[in-house]
This record gives structure tokens, sequence and C-alpha cells, in this order.
């Protein structure tokens, strides 16, 4: 298919930096504002747009309503994870977690309300944070990253309590388990493990990349993406997308995608997941058969 | 007659009486006798009366006459009178007519108004009293005052002309003095010229190009005023010339009798070749198009001198009837270079000033208005004629003070002296640049070919020691073909990839993985970096499109280009790049996880020293490297 050949923009040096910049922009995470009108986007530079969600999703969207309603430098590395309480939006990324009020984040110059960083073994890298998981019950952010640890922080007084060790390499994703506290972590060893928040002790280990069914050696033995329905759990990455049954530990259905995938959730009775590399979002149903896909 | 046959008749009477003697015929005829007798008393009574009355007619009638004759003449008489009187009266109303229309000489005189003629006229003339009054007094005395200020200032129109023949005398007899000292002059000078080379002075030569540059057409002039400013205040390497012929520029001037003395001739010589061959359409289109096209004879030579003793040689035009500057450039070493096939465009006289300025092509005409012109004569744009004319940038119509604004004609040539001056020196430090980045390139270019990748020492500390990945090529890529190229879509999605940047293609292997890296050069390197789009073969074809690392390693050599630049003025950054990339490819070759499926070693070992291999939701490798400690991390 023949495309138009652009005409070309006279552009100067800045032009040019920030054309370069955008072409080679990931945005690793984001968040909904608790009010649901705004989205908070985290990039691999460091800086956080805000998005007017009503306004872009409006009959009257023009060009300008998709672009962010502010942007600004939150971390010196890249924002890996984002996750929203009720007042705040808490973002993560080269070894700190900051936190943003809402309320004030509209405005220029916005500065963080607090920063912490979790106490970290080694020095000589700062370890990234991954994942940030809030458990509602115990008012509590649980941090997972480079370290191999997954990190308890009390929101309340911004301690950290727990260090739960077990992971051998560093952690992609969590997961939290209503019923039981339990908290799902899989990472880079290809193990999925279950803490029980009580105890802080591992209870349970899944090596995905061992069960054959599953194992796709030639992508690796990573878990990108974890999600739990309390007695389900769906994780892939390099091994490919399986549901598991948890109390048993075995893998009850194996789902036909060929790229590893990076995120995947439990929507009612339905799977939903998005591979890194395609453009598509696949929509599974639990018996593993496809049931359509949306696509960009 | 009466009487006369009364007097006939009375002898008639008398003979008829001397019959009746006789007789007695009877007493009838006595009787009738008498009657007759009394008869002729009677009758000779009533011829008697009849007379008289006659006579008493005619005494009447003549009476009657004569007073109707009086009268007559009387009535005439009045008759007469009256005419008389007529005729006066009517000569009378003439003659009031005439003294009434009678205009004297002095209502024709614009007098000066009553009040001031009451205010100025001295008293003796005005005689308020009197004239107040009198009308015709009043009109007197201004005419007597208008006579009295006639006469002096009659008498100072004399005095002045006076003056002036005084005057110009004195002007004559300064003149000749005046034109007897120039001779002398001159002599001074020309004994002074060996005194002025003595002393590297060259008042004289400077004075000369004045003198040219009087017949500079304006923005040429102004360019040239402003240059050799810039020159002799900020940078001596600048030197500033102008070249052509002043015969024909003043010539561009000659007054019209003399060119049509000459027309007359040459129509004559011109009947004689139309006989021989008729021109045909285009080649009369083709004449016009040369007028339209036509450069003024002077043009000015800006030569400037960098640091390695290499010039640039910048030639001035100005295009009469199109109103715009064009330059010529080219660029001369100190030693000669061998030009690398790849380098052919870098050091062209056509490319080489190319976008000095972001979107600077000179390939289209800044002024408006030449597009009816070029209609009019068939002239599609002013690109088919560059290569002859010179290009006609935008920061050089600046420098000649020329300025176009967006779409607006300009009629008229105003040459701003300001707009010059406020352009000269960034432009002249761009052009050294871009003079100087061009140079290392082709000296880059050179070694590129070869296969080695010129990192100066200074730049070292940017690599590690040891490179195991070789450039192995080096071509120029023409732009088609770099569109057509299937990793370049996002590049040129995004507009940065125009018709007048450069293109070429590097190879770069190790073992038996070969990346394939297209690079847009953009003409204002080093301050616009060069951008690489990567295709990486081995284990299948891997892309940015497909593969995260690759990414990756586009955005290390792209996004963080500024670390790479190197010692100012950052002619090092294309070379930089390049050893990065062959950097990156060392360490994803090395660091690709092994896939424990298959047998046999790893093709590439792990040689580089790196904390962790994989980092981050996206497990990128490490791609940057730590000085001096040597080892690789994450950014």
């Amino acid at each position: 298919m023949e495309r138009p050949a652009p005409v070309a923009v006279p552009l100067g040096q800045a032009e040019v930096f920030q054309a370069l910049q955008r072409l080679h922009m990931t945005v690793f995470s984001q968040s909904v504002s608790p009010c649901g009108k705004f989205l908070a986007a985290g990039n691999n530079y460091g800086q956080i747009a805000i998005f007017s969600l009503s306004a872009a999703l409006s009959s009257e969207a023009k060009e300008e309503s998709k672009k962010p309603v502010v942007t600004f430098q939150a971390h010196d590395g890249p924002v890996y994870s984002m996750v929203s309480t009720d007042r705040h939006l808490l973002s993560a990324g080269d070894g700190e977690v900051k936190a943003w009020l809402w309320a004030e984040i509209l405005k220029k110059g916005c500065k963080e309300m607090w920063r912490r960083q979790p106490p970290y073994r080694t020095s000589l890298e700062v370890p990234e944070i991954n994942a940030l998981l809030l458990v509602p019950k115990e008012n509590s952010l649980i941090l997972a990253g480079g370290d191999c640890q997954l990190h308890t922080m009390d929101l309340e007084t911004g301690t950290f309590t727990r260090a739960l060790r077990g992971h051998t390499d560093y952690i992609h994703c969590l997961a939290l388990r209503e019923r039981s506290p339990e908290v799902l972590s899989g990472g880079e060893d290809g193990a999925v493990r279950l803490w029980d928040l009580r105890t802080a002790k591992e209870a349970q280990t899944i090596e995905v990349y061992k069960h054959e069914e599953c194992s796709r050696p030639h992508n690796g033995r990573w878990i990108g993406c974890l999600a739990t329905d309390s007695d389900w759990m769906v994780c892939g990455g390099g091994p490919a997308l399986t549901l598991w049954h948890l109390r048993s530990s075995t893998p009850t259905t194996i789902f036909p995608i060929r790229a590893p995938q990076k995120h995947v959730t439990f929507y009612q009775d339905l799977v939903l997941t998005a591979a890194g590399n395609s453009c598509r979002v696949d929509v599974f149903t639990n018996l593993g058969y496809r049931a359509f896909s949306l696509s960009f | 007659m009466s009487s006369e046959s009364s007097k006939k008749r009375k002898p008639k009477v008398i003979r008829s009486d001397g019959a009746p003697a006789e007789g007695k015929r009877n007493r009838s005829d006595t009787e009738q006798a008498i009657e007759i007798e009394e008869r002729r008393i009677q009758s000779c009574v009533h011829f008697m009366t009849l007379k008289k009355l006659n006579r008493l007619a005619h005494i009447r009638l003549k009476k009657g006459r004569d007073q109707t004759h009086e009268a007559k003449q009387k009535v005439d008489a009045y008759h007469l009178q009256l005419q008389n009187l007529l005729y006066e009266v009517m000569h009378l109303q003439k003659e009031i007519t005439k003294c009434l229309e009678f205009k004297s000489k002095h209502e024709e005189i614009d007098l000066v108004s009553l009040e001031e003629f009451y205010k100025e006229a001295p008293p003796d003339i005005s005689k308020a009293e009197v004239t107040m009054g009198d009308p015709h007094q009043q009109t007197l005395a201004r005419l007597d005052w208008e006579l009295e200020q006639r006469k002096r200032l009659a008498e100072k129109y004399r005095e002045c002309l006076s003056n002036k023949e005084k005057i110009l005398k004195e002007i004559e007899v300064k003149k000749e003095y005046l034109s007897s000292l120039q001779p002398r002059l001159n002599s001074i000078m020309q004994a002074s010229l060996p005194v002025q080379e003595y002393l590297f002075m060259p008042f004289d030569q400077a004075h000369k190009q004045y003198e040219t540059a009087r017949h500079l057409p304006p923005p040429l002039y102004v360019l040239f005023v402003q240059a050799t400013a810039y020159g002799q205040a900020c940078d001596k390497t600048l030197s500033v010339a102008i070249e052509g012929s002043v015969d024909e520029a003043k010539a561009l001037f000659k007054p019209p009798d003399d060119s049509q003395d000459d027309e007359s001739d040459s129509d004559a010589e011109e009947e004689q070749t139309t006989k021989r061959r008729r021109p045909t359409l285009g080649v009369q289109l083709d004449d016009k198009r040369k007028e339209m096209l036509k450069r003024h004879p002077l043009s000015v030579m800006v030569d400037l001198k960098c640091k390695d003793e290499s010039v640039l040689h910048l030639t001035f035009y100005y295009l009469m009837n199109l109103n715009i500057l064009t330059v010529k450039a080219k660029v001369t070493t100190a030693t000669e270079l061998i030009t690398p096939i790849s380098a052919g465009d870098l050091l062209s006289p056509d490319s080489v000033l190319s976008c000095l300025y972001p979107g600077d092509h000179g390939k289209k005409t800044p002024n408006p208005a030449n597009q009816y012109q070029f209609d009019k004569v068939g002239i599609l744009t002013l690109r088919d004629y560059v290569l002859d004319l010179g290009h006609p940038y935008l920061w050089v119509q600046k420098l000649g003070g020329l300025h176009f604004p967006k779409e607006q004609p300009q009629h008229t040539v105003i040459a701003d002296h300001s707009l010059s001056a406020s352009h000269m020196e960034t432009t002249m430090k761009l052009l050294k640049t871009r003079v100087q980045s061009r140079l290392a390139l082709h000296k880059q270019f050179a070694s590129l070919e070869h296969g080695i990748v010129p990192v100066t020492s200074d730049c070292q500390y940017l690599f590690p020691a040891k490179v195991v990945s070789r450039l192995v090529k080096w071509v120029t890529v023409a732009h088609e073909d770099y569109m057509e190229l299937h990793f370049t879509k996002d590049i040129v999605e995004a507009g940065l990839a125009g018709d007048t940047n450069l293109y070429y293609m590097a190879l770069i292997e190790r073992g038996t993985a070969k990346l394939q890296a297209a690079v847009v050069l953009n003409p204002g390197y080093s301050s616009i970096p060069p951008i690489f789009q990567l295709c990486l073969n081995w284990k299948g074809e891997k892309t940015n499109s497909n593969d995260d690392n690759i990414r990756a390693m586009e955005s290390e050599v792209n996004v963080c280009y500024k670390e790479l630049c190197g010692p100012r003025p950052g002619h090092q950054l294309l070379t930089n790049q390049l050893q990065r990339l062959c950097v990156l490819l060392d360490v994803y070759l090395e660091t690709e996880s092994h896939d424990d499926s298959v047998e046999g070693p790893k093709e590439f070992p792990q040689e580089k020293m790196c904390l962790r291999l994989f980092r981050g939701p996206s497990r990128m490798k490490p791609f940057k490297y730590n000085h001096p400690q040597g080892f690789f991390s994450h950014r």
C-alpha cells in the first residue's frame, strides 16, 4: 500500500530533538484518577503526563484535547509503575516511590507530597521498582522490583514494615489475592511465589517454566504478567499464557498466543490480555478459546 | 376758353342780330328779337357770373393749397426736430452705457485689503479722515499706496540682482582655484602610494573599492558595507572584494538619447540578419527569459578563512529584474583533498550551504512577486537555473537587507542596513562552522570507507577498550531508496527525512550477525544530530518494530547524542555514534540469553562486565557504558 510521502517541515535543533524523543518514547504505566476524569501516564524519560479523559472522550474532542493537560518531570529514570489511592497518585521508577496529590497535580510546578526509598541491600546500582500494589485492608503499599524483594510500606506512617525475600531474580509483577490476604509475585527467575501477608512468609511457589506444556525456552523463563481471581491465576511472559488452579498448582488451560505477554487481567468471566509487540488486546474465556480481539 | 367761345358766339349773335332789321316779318319777329335780346343779355350776365364763379373757385383752390402747403411745412419741421432729438437721445444712451461699462485699469490690480491698507500705509497716503467717508478718495489712496509699494519692491529686486551677479563671480573664481588644486592632489597621492605599501595601510586600495562600490545596486551595497564593517571590527579572517565590470554597470544607467542612436544602427543591422533567419517563438521566449534572469555586472566576493587554512569563497550576485540576491560557494583547502566516494555531495557547491538555517534550501525564489514574472516568460521555478545563477538563500537576502514578508510581493527595493547588520555575525559564524564540519566529515568519510571508525583520543573515554564489532561498509544512499527501506518508516512519517538531507548506509558485522544502519545526515550537522535506524540480521530479522532492544539501541545514539558530541565544535558526533553502535552490538550479542533447548555453546561469550542483564518490565539490556569503571548498566 503506498503511503503519501509526508512533507518535511523545516526543523530546527529543538524540533528534531523533540521528534526523536517522541519516536523513542515508551509509556510504561498509567493510572486513572479517583474521580475518573483524568489519566496519568508515565514514560521512560521519567515524565508523567496528565490527560483529560472527559475532554478527549467527549463528542467535541479536537486534536488539542488529546494532548496532555500538564506534563512534568517526575523521576530521573523511567516511571515503571503507577497506582492511585483515593487522594494520591503514587509513581515509582528508579528506586524511589513518590506520591502526588491528585487535587494539586494539574497546577504548574507541582511538587511531590513525599518520597520514600525502601531499604536496599546493594549500593552499587539503585534497583528499579517494577510493580506497586495497594492492599486496602492494611492501608499499605507493596513495592517490588530490581532487588528481588517485596517491601511493604505503611501508607500512614511511611515506614517499611516487611521485606519478603525469596526471588532469585528481579520481580516483574504483583497481584493481590483478596480472600486470604496473599500476594503473588512473578519474576525474571520464572517462578510465581505466593506470600502470606500475615506471617510474612512464602506460602507457595510455582515454577512455571518447569511445566512442559507451557514452557517456551526460546523466549526465556521470565514471568511478565500476573492476574488472580482468588482461586485462579493467569500468568504469562516467556512461557505461554496459562490459567492455573491455585490450590492444586496445576495448569488448566494454555492460551494459544505466540508473543510473550506483557499485561493480563481478569474481567468478570473473561481474561483480557495484551502483548507488547502486537497491536491487539485478546479476550479469552476461561475455557481457553479466544472470544475476540480488540485491535488498534 | 369760355370767353373765346363767348366771343365767337358774339359775332354769331351779331350776325344774327343783323338780320332782324328787315322787317316785320311780323310782330313775332320783333317779339322774338326782343326776347332774343333779353336772353342774350341774360346769357351774357350768366356768362359773367360763370366767369366770376370760376375765378372765385380758382382763387379758393389756390388759397386752400397754400394753407395746406404751409401746414405741411410746419409738420415737416417738427418731424425733423423729433428725429434730431431721438438721434441725440440714442447717442447719449450709448455714451452712458459706455461710461457705465468703463473698467478702469485700477480694478484689475489686486489691492491689499482695507484693514491691511489702513494698518500699513503711512498717514499721508492713507489720509484716513478723508478716505473713510469718500470711496473715490479711498480708492485713490489705495492706488497711491500700491504704487509706493511697487516702487520699493522694484528697488529691492534690482539690488538682489546685482548681489547675485557679484556672488556668481566669486564662485567662478573659487572654482578655478579648486580645479587648479586637483592635479596637485593627484600627484601627492601618487607619491604616497609607495609609503602606504611600506606601512601596510592600503588606503588607496580601499578607496578604489569604495569608488566601485558606488556603482553597486543597493542590496549588494548594503552587503558590501556590512561585510566590510564586520570584517574590520570583529573578524580579521573575512575579506571582501568587488568583482565585475564597472563600465557595464555604468552603461546600465546611460541616458536614453544615446541608446536611441545606437538602436537605429542596431535596427538596421538586425534587419539584415532577420532576412537570413527569422527568430522562432521559442528563441524569443528564451531571450525574454535570459533578460529576466539577467545579473548585475558587479558582484561581491567574500572570503572566509578558517583555522585550518581552508577558505570558503562566496560570490554574491544581484538579479536585477527579480530583485533577489544569490550566492555561489566554493571551498578550497590548503592541501589537495582526495574525495572519498561517499563524500561526493559534502562539499559540492550545490549543497554545501543548503539549510544553513533550518528549512532554507535555496531552491525557490524568496520574492513572491517573482512568480508573476515567471508566468509571463514560462519559467516554472528558479530551481532549474540555480546552478548557473547561484542559490537565493533567505540568509543572503537578509544580509543584503532585503526583507520579503510572506505572501506579500515587494515592488520597491528597500535595502535595510539594520536587517543586514543583525544577521551578519550569526551567518558568518554559521558559515564557518558549516565549512569546518563538512571538511571534518570529508576526512571522516575517507576513513569510514576503509572500515575504520576514526575516534579521536579525547573521545576514547566514551567507549570500552575492546570493541569487537567492525564497520565493513559505508555508502551513500539515494533519498528515494531510503524512503523505500522497511525499517525507516517511522522517521519518514515523523517528517524528518526531507530531500535536503544526505543519506548513508553503514554495515556493522560481528560473526554471523549483521547490523544495517540507515543514516539521515541533516545539512545542519553537527548541531542537528544524524538519525540512525537499525536492522539486525541474526537469528531472524530484528528491527525496532519487533524488538525493544533494537529500539533502545537506536535511542542510545539518536536521543542521547549530546554525550557523544565530543569536544567543541562537536564534529566527532557521527564517528562517535558509529563507534557506540559497534559497542551496542557487542553488548546485545553477548547478553542474549542462552536458549537452553538448543545445544552448543553461545556464539558470543559474554566479555562485557554488566551488573545486571535485564531490567525493568521491558527487560532491557545494559547499554549504558560507565567510565572509568568500565561496566555496563541501564539508563
